[in-house]
């Protein structure tokens, strides 16, 4: 095995195999694999496996796609991982594919009927000022003005490829937060010794003129929950095409749940929005599927939220509330949300429909715990989402409280 | 490096000399490190929150009886708090000196080492050996995008250059050991140039002994006990499993109140140093804290 050529073509073959499960082995990692197990002198199939596994893994997710062509190209069953962990104790849920278990009690509730949802949060009644008087988009061809009252659900993908230009200038602010990091300021809070003493040089080395920093504004995380069940599928193209704009100008981090929660960001950094939206689906296998808002929140908090993604964030969840699970998981998780979060805004396109209630067992269930409810399902809408997201920013009385 | 492979000659012997220094690494980790050491790569370790990250780089110096930097990232760490600073309060002390004593003062005067103030990165490119620093680079994930990329540059080439003071070209580049909380994604050229490992929760057995070592005069039945109700308590759908250094903390606690064998009741009065949300606590009294303790 450790034959210089020999291991050679075992490192490119199996780095080719392992490529094909899709995991990024490029030849340098393969040639660093080999370097490692003349370094080790691996001798037994374990002592192999923690070696390639150390050497050619680089994230959690790609664990479980290595292991399966470890095993595959190596065979024998003395698979390692099964010594780790605790024998006693039932098995983890496996952090990269489905959401945790519901609550206990994860029978399916019928949606709740008009109870008093809205108690302490959010009003759904009268809380959107000039949501029916038309809202002016900025830098709009003539073309998509007329594109921009309408329904996204009634748009093609290419119309809705239209509204790009508009949709990036709609994101432009979300609210600021002050960062770690310094700039120079007429009325800062402290000393900038380093640039005094600079201009000192001016003055023959007396401090004359003190100069001052601040800390720098910076623009809050923007992080995008997407629900792609059937119910809202035409709306999630329009809110994964506003998403990649975001992706690409400011910090967002963007998630798609309908049965399980998927995270999409890394994917809506590629250059043409048609691609990305492509490789989004492909992501997202419960594409136009059920409902589980619940657990996918707790899924989302659970794995990201409560690092820190979360943290003094702006979140905007997209759905129509139609859970299909226990409603009360969703409260509970959207209090979880509205601690961690500095906004959250929900939108839901059916609140545009005459005589809309809230009434949806989740959406009911959420409402308290959101800072504003707007339809968002058109592009005039949307710009009603970006002033929900940074009131501060944004003329006119701000909704919410 | 020759001395470093006399130091630890393999896995196997790494793993131990691990364990004397009170950390209980195991195969994995193991070879984790020892590829990091033996191939001079820079080694990214991630896991659930308290179990034993950080540990495993302090460890790793102990054995290799080197000197540990440890770098603390945070939101707009810059270079001024990673690299190195001029101490400017003093430059300008030394030039009031200098003038009322009349000596002539020369720019290398003051852009000398007296005024230079290291800060991690800095420290780990002079140590001077004769083994090679191990820097710890902790919760690389909460600097940003432009600092991980600075410091890629910087580990690539082990040097760096003060512009008062030339270039510094580290004699022994540092062993890099990077930890992260997965709060974001880490570059790709990053994840690239780095070995990955992912330290999982620690099996009944070896966390008995972990906690054993870290909390002398603990009893072997009381240990058994919290690191089963702990493996217990994982298994709930807690918002923040508990990790080894919780269970430490437990143990420690109850050996604190005098505590002989682990019941609800001694569960109850401690829970607050394993569970730290609210909801957790609740979730852990309505399962039964007489069942989690249990045999």
């Amino acid at each position: 095995m450790t034959e210089g050529a020999d291991l050679a073509a075992l490192a490119g073959h199996f780095g080719a195999r392992l490529r094909g499960a899709g995991i990024a082995v490029t030849p340098e990692r393969a040639g660093t694999f080999a370097r490692a197990v003349l370094l080790t002198e691996a001798a037994t199939l374990p002592e192999l496996y923690w070696c390639a596994r150390v050497t050619l893994v680089s994230r959690l997710e790609e664990v479980a796609a290595f292991d399966t062509a470890f095993w595959a190209v190596f065979g024998g069953r003395a698979d390692p991982v099964g010594e780790r962990g605790d024998p006693n104790a039932p098995a983890l849920p496996p952090p990269a594919t489905a959401p945790r278990a519901t609550a206990a009690n994860g029978a399916p509730v019928p949606p709740a009927g008009p109870a008093g949802g809205a108690r302490h949060g959010l009003d759904w009644t009268g809380q959107q000022p000039g949501s029916g008087r038309a809202v002016a988009v900025p830098g709009l061809a003539s073309d998509e003005e007329r594109l921009a009252s309408r329904d996204f659900a009634e748009l093609d993908r290419e119309q809705l490829a239209r509204l790009r230009g508009a949709m990036s200038a709609l994101l432009r602010a979300t609210p600021t937060r002050l960062s770690r990091r310094t700039r120079r300021h007429r009325r800062g809070s402290h000393l900038d010794l380093r640039a005094t003493l600079r201009r000192s040089r001016r003055s023959g080395a007396d401090p004359v003129r003190r100069l001052r920093r601040r800390r720098r504004p910076r623009p809050r995380r923007l992080i995008l929950l997407l629900d792609i069940s059937g119910s809202m599928e035409p709306y999630a193209q329009a809110y994964l095409q506003l998403l990649h704009c975001a992706a690409r100008t400011s910090r967002a981090e963007g998630f798609t749940f309908a049965t399980r929660l998927t995270r999409l960001t890394r994917l809506l950094r590629s250059a043409t929005p048609a691609a990305a939206l492509e490789r989004a689906g492909r992501a997202a296998p419960d594409w136009s599927g059920g409902t589980r808002i619940g657990p996918a929140l707790q899924a989302f908090l659970d794995r990201y939220g409560r690092r820190g993604l979360a943290h003094g964030a702006v979140v905007l969840v997209v759905s129509d509330g139609w859970e299909r699970g226990d409603p009360a998981l969703v409260g509970a998780q959207m209090a979880r949300l509205a601690r961690l979060a500095h906004r959250v805004v929900w939108v839901n396109p059916r609140k545009a429909a005459e005589g809309f209630q809230p009434l949806a067992g989740g959406m009911a269930a959420a409402l308290p715990y959101c800072d504003a409810l707007v339809s968002g399902h058109s592009l005039e809408a949307m710009a009603e989402v970006a002033r929900a997201l940074a009131p501060d920013c944004a003329a006119g009385p701000a909704p919410g409280p | 490096m020759t001395d470093l492979r006399q130091r630890v000659p393999g896995v196997e012997p790494l793993r131990l000399a691990l364990d004397a220094v009170d950390y209980l690494a195991d195969t994995g980790l193991a070879t984790a490190l020892y590829c990091a050491v033996g191939l001079a790569q820079p080694l990214l370790l991630e896991g659930e929150a308290g179990v034993g990250k950080t540990e495993a780089a302090k460890a790793l110096a102990q054995v290799l009886d080197t000197r540990l930097v440890r770098l603390q990232c945070y939101e707009g760490i810059d270079a001024a708090e990673a690299l190195y600073e001029w101490n400017y309060p003093r430059q300008l002390l030394g030039i009031r000196l200098a003038e009322a004593g009349g000596a002539a003062l020369r720019d290398e005067d003051l852009f000398g080492e007296a005024y230079l103030i290291e800060r991690p990165l800095l420290a780990a490119l002079r140590h001077p050996g004769p083994r090679p620093a191990v820097l710890l680079v902790d919760e690389v994930d909460r600097a940003d995008d432009e600092f991980e990329a600075f410091l890629l540059e910087l580990l690539g080439e082990a040097t760096v250059t003060i512009p008062e003071l030339g270039t510094v070209r580290a004699a022994h580049p540092p062993l890099v050991i990077l930890t992260s909380n997965r709060t974001r994604d880490l570059h790709d050229a990053l994840k690239r140039r780095c070995l990955y490992h992912w330290i999982d929760y620690p099996s009944l057995e070896r966390a008995v002994a972990i906690v054993r070592r870290r909390v002398p005069g603990s009893t072997r039945p009381l240990v058994e006990q919290a690191a089963r109700a702990v493996a217990r308590l994982r298994a709930l759908d807690l918002q923040k499993p508990p990790g080894i250094a919780e269970t430490i903390n437990w143990v420690a606690a109850l050996e604190l109140l005098g505590v002989e064998t682990l019941d609800a009741a001694a569960a109850e009065r401690t829970l607050g140093s394993i569970l730290k949300y609210r909801e957790d606590q609740e979730l852990a009294a309505s399962t039964g804290l007489a069942a989690l303790v249990g045999d």
